[in-house]
């Protein structure tokens, strides 16, 4: 019982972090029809671009800031580089230009900052508590990105419910041509929706990378995480990507825990295939799928 | 219903068609016959259903309630792509034709239950597999030629104008040696002068082939249509001779405000 | 062309054999007449061939963009490995085992692999069937690690290829492994084949022990991530079979019982050519079945149903069909392909077939043009020439390894992204100005 706590609270900060991972792969999603399979590239060069930072000034916090804004950055640039032209008919096209993106990120990263795994610092103690004379797994840091996940989501939650942005944003997402009449700059939001994807996925990097090593792809793996949840979640579904973010998490963490740690990707796979089996759409589909 | 039918042998036909969609009836208790050997039409104002009857007949859509009969004999669980070996082919809103391929690939797949080579035969190039393939291409020549396209044999869809590409299309139906043919707005997009070819072309068709023929286009309806069935809201408002239809006090009303109705 | 080929039944045949042939006697030629080291190269390229023929018609013909082709080497690899290993004879026949026969049931088991994956992933729209696909290339190679005494675990195995004189395939122990000099990849790029004889008797195939980093080892997470240093630096392996191989270039042939074997054989007939052959015959048999299908009706079937699902139903293919046929085509390729990989490497572990071979895959058939065959073999020959063109540049300028190292991934990212934006025919469509043809266009939106 004890290891099964154990390995459960283990789990609710992984989660956390395919949670966010997943969030930005459903906002890119929701703003321009794309699965950005180039998102964990982003957050690993983001997490090196803090790392830079911390490993200068000190301050985690600073490198964290620097990273989100660099996410911004680089999310905006490849929005308007690469995916705004790429041709809608092409749909392939799409996806494999997400790839290439990806593949340049990490060569881009290895070639700046090495191939060899770096150590991320954290901000608070990442060793097991203490309770009642026990180490229980659960660590200072897990509990810090759970709360600073659950704080980003209450952000997200505020912009894009509560502001015109965030409105606007929704508006383009479900019917482009309704929201263009009335006004809505479209082409901006979908901007947007990558931009705020990119700073998603840059704190989710600067919050994983001090669990796992920090190396150009070692966050190739999370990709698969945070794909199957938000797959899972309906792909157009906020809240769908943060639970099943976190219970994908759970699970893996269990899985991790009772077998070993190599059984996580393939967990991950049977879970999407199983998933994709009885919904091949996905949820997200509102419109009736065309069966042939 | 104010007719009595002439549906002594409806070759194809719907019997008490329901579909609903997220809450609301798209057809409703729909009954429509296609006697052998006759041009039938399908009209009805916008949204109506007409294309969803299609639908339902070539198993794009399970109806959830009522049933399609073919040759007498109930079609369940209809795969689409069996139709042609069925002897039902269908044109598609607009003209449905694969860009990548060329006019002459265009019409040889529409033979494509035909062919009985497998892939292994194909990966090999077994001679059978290319017999089977330059018979298919002498027939689709055959169409092509009847219809007016074989000077277009090489040249992809894109390339041709319009009204051209819908004979392609059609080409393509025919393809097969269909004995039942659902032509979903084939007037659509063309002009006076090949509306006319195509009256001709649907014309000729009969008796040897039946058509079932979802049109908006009322002077074409009511050229070559033996029998019309006119669609309003889901239900059938009215079936029988042009004649008839056309005098029909609910049609007219169905139709009224309806600037579509040409 | 196309007329001629309906002309008569047969002629097809004829003429796709004599052009293989042709091709085939070429490229023979081309291996007899240079260094051992090159054909190596020779080597590698044919077997990306293989694998992108597959490629292109799963992702350019069907359209159906998979990163589980890969996984599928793998499975093709692993399958060549085991039944040459164990297998003395045929079961049920009985007749003695040969490489052939390994080849044969890898190619079968890629047959069954991707009617399991077609199954599913016909299914599915294409970044669904993307993302499954990744997690395919990510998932299944970690399966090694679920049967170690089977598979070999991380460890991988290690095979003796059937070279002429040197009797089938048998495995080294790991102890005898081992033994065997540990082969530093840095220090082994210096060495070329020149080195051999020396060194033949001592230096052993491939030090796949090494391949996993002790900090992958560690690192929970990505285990299923086994990769070499270099692939930990890149990403994308494409060059982690040339470190593999250099070191194995370094030998001749070394059965377990060593020298004489090598010098009954003689070094006139090196292994890398002897590599380069049978992987030259694999891939040409694969193009002839390729260009049989891509230029016959199936190839129509595929962009039919590419383009136009619902047309292509109406006019009578069955749409989940036809992209379970592409899939399953697709892995027969991809496994011959591991087949021969494995006999390159002389190895088979889950690090050389991971995430960064299916994306070579992808790269590869995406800049050489993802809608020609001949698109493919361009760019299987790019996937091992840019890394030498890097090299050679680098050398001269005098460039940091951490740049050579990552510069031909670079290229390939940012080439990918354009050949997507600016000619999505790739390098064989820009060539022939025929991109026209083969953009895939928007299925109607009706209904």
């Amino acid at each position: 019982m004890d290891t099964f706590v154990n390995f459960f609270l283990g789990g609710f900060a992984n989660g956390a972090v395919i949670a966010l991972m997943a969030l930005a792969l459903v906002l890119v999603w929701r703003s321009s029809r794309v699965v950005n399979f180039a998102q964990v590239g982003q957050a690993m060069f983001t997490s090196f671009v803090g790392l830079t930072v911390v490993d200068l000034t000190g301050s985690w916090i600073l490198g964290l800031v620097i990273a989100i804004a660099a996410g911004a950055v680089l999310g905006l640039i490849i929005h308007f580089l690469v995916m705004r032209p790429v041709r809608r008919a092409d749909s392939s096209g799409a996806i494999i230009a997400t790839f290439g993106v990806l593949i340049a990120l990490q060569a881009l990263a290895a070639m700046i900052w090495g191939g060899d795994p770096r150590a991320y610092p954290t901000p608070v103690s990442y060793s097991g508590i203490t309770v009642f004379g026990r180490v229980i797994a659960i660590t200072p840091y897990d509990i810090f990105v759970i709360v600073a996940m659950v704080i980003l989501v209450l952000i997200l939650t505020i912009v894009l419910t509560r502001t015109k942005l965030g409105l606007s944003m929704r508006a383009s997402a479900f019917n482009p041509e309704v929201a263009r009449l009335s006004g809505v700059r479209v082409s901006r939001m979908l901007a947007a929706g990558w931009i705020i994807a990119g700073m998603v996925g840059a704190v989710a990097g600067v919050l994983v990378a001090p669990t796992a090593t920090l190396s150009p792809n070692s966050f190739d793996i999370f990709l698969v995480f945070a794909f199957t949840a938000a797959v899972i979640g309906g792909l157009d579904s906020l809240v769908g990507a943060v639970t099943f973010g976190i219970g994908t998490g759970l699970l893996l963490s269990l899985v991790t825990g009772y077998s070993d740690a190599s059984n996580a990707a393939l967990v991950a796979l049977i879970l999407l295939a199983l998933n994709l089996w009885f919904k091949p759409e996905g949820a997200f589909n509102h419109h009736k799928a065309r069966s042939v | 219903m104010p007719y009595v039918l002439p549906l002594t042998h409806p070759v194809l036909e719907t019997v008490g068609v329901t579909v609903r969609l997220s809450g609301l009836t798209i057809l409703d208790d729909v009954s429509i016959g296609v006697p052998r050997g006759s041009v039938t039409g399908l009209i009805g104002p916008n949204g109506a259903g007409k294309t969803t009857v299609f639908n339902v007949m070539t198993g794009f859509l399970a109806p959830d309630e009522g049933m399609v009969r073919y040759e007498g004999r109930r079609l369940k669980h209809v795969r689409t792509h069996r139709l042609t070996s069925m002897g039902i082919a269908r044109t598609l809103q607009g003209v449905g034709l694969f860009p990548a391929l060329t006019v002459e690939e265009n019409v040889m797949l529409g033979g494509s239950s035909h062919v009985r080579s497998g892939i292994v035969a194909d990966a090999l190039a077994m001679p059978w597999a290319d017999a089977g393939q330059r018979r298919l291409r002498e027939r689709a020549r055959e169409v092509m030629e009847e219809f007016g396209v074989l000077e277009d044999a090489q040249r992809r869809p894109s390339e041709l104008p319009y009204p051209v590409q819908k004979r392609v299309a059609l080409a393509r139906a025919l393809v097969s040696d269909p004995k039942v043919i659902l032509l979903d707005e084939p007037a659509g997009g063309i002009d006076s002068g090949d509306m006319a070819d195509l009256a001709r072309i649907i014309s000729s068709w009969v008796p040897q082939r039946t058509v079932l023929l979802v049109e908006h286009h009322m002077e074409l309806v009511m050229n070559v249509c033996d029998l019309i069935w006119v669609l309003d809201a889901g239900k059938v408002i009215a079936g029988g001779s042009p004649e008839l239809v056309r005098n029909d006090p609910a049609v007219i009303a169905a139709y009224l405000g309806e600037e579509d109705a040409h | 062309m196309r007329d001629l080929m309906l002309r008569a039944p047969g002629s097809r045949f004829a003429i796709h054999a004599a052009v293989t042939v042709a091709i085939w006697a070429v490229l023979t030629w081309l291996n007899g007449s240079i260094e051992p080291q090159l054909s190596y190269y020779l080597a590698l390229a044919a077997m990306y061939a293989t694998a992108m023929f597959g490629m292109t018609i799963l992702v350019g013909l069907s359209g159906q963009v998979s990163l589980g082709n890969g996984a599928l080497m793998a499975v093709g690899g692993y399958v060549f490995a085991l039944t040459s290993m164990k297998w003395s004879t045929v079961p049920i026949i009985g007749v003695p085992w040969n490489a052939v026969w390994s080849m044969v049931f890898a190619g079968l088991g890629g047959v069954i692999a991707g009617v399991l994956i077609g199954a599913l992933g016909a299914r599915l729209r294409g970044p669904y069937l993307a993302g499954l696909t990744l997690g395919i290339a990510v998932g299944i190679p970690t399966i090694v690690n679920r049967f170690p005494a089977l598979l070999g675990g991380d460890e991988g195995l290690k095979l003796i290829v059937p070279y002429p004189e040197g009797g089938y395939p048998e495995a080294i122990s790991q102890q005898e492994a081992a033994e065997q000099v540990p082969a530093d990849d840095a220090f082994l790029d210096e060495f070329l084949v020149e080195e051999l004889p020396a060194d033949s008797a001592t230096s052993a195939p491939a030090d796949s022990g090494d391949l996993l980093t002790p900090e992958e080892a560690v690192s929970g997470v990505e285990s299923g991530d086994l990769l070499t240093p270099e692939e930990a630096v890149s990403g994308v392996p494409t060059d982690a079979p040339t470190d593999a191989a250099t070191d194995t270039a370094l030998v001749v042939d070394v059965p377990a019982d060593g020298v004489d074997a090598a010098a009954a054989v003689g070094s006139d007939f090196v292994l890398q050519q002897w590599q380069a052959s049978v992987a030259i015959a694999v891939a040409c048999i694969v193009g002839f079945l390729a260009i049989n299908l891509v230029s016959g009706r199936q190839g129509r079937v595929w962009q039919a149903v590419r383009d136009d699902p619902v047309a292509a139903a109406v006019v009578g293919i069955a749409p989940a069909g036809a992209k379970v046929s592409a899939f399953v085509v697709s892995s027969l390729f991809a496994a011959l392909a591991g087949a021969v990989l494995a006999q390159i490497l002389t190895f088979v572990g889950a690090g050389a077939f991971g995430l960064g071979l299916s994306l070579s895959l992808l790269v590869g058939v995406v800049l050489g043009g993802r809608m020609s065959l001949a698109g493919a073999a361009i760019g299987a020959v790019l996937l091992v020439w840019l890394p030498e063109l890097v090299d050679t540049v680098s050398g001269d300028r005098g460039w940091p390894d951490q740049i050579t190292n990552n510069a031909p991934n670079l290229l390939y990212g940012l080439l990918v992204v354009v050949v997507v934006l600016l000619a999505p025919g790739g390098i064989m469509g820009a060539v022939s100005g025929g991109w026209a043809r083969v953009r895939p266009q928007r299925a109607r939106e009706t209904r």
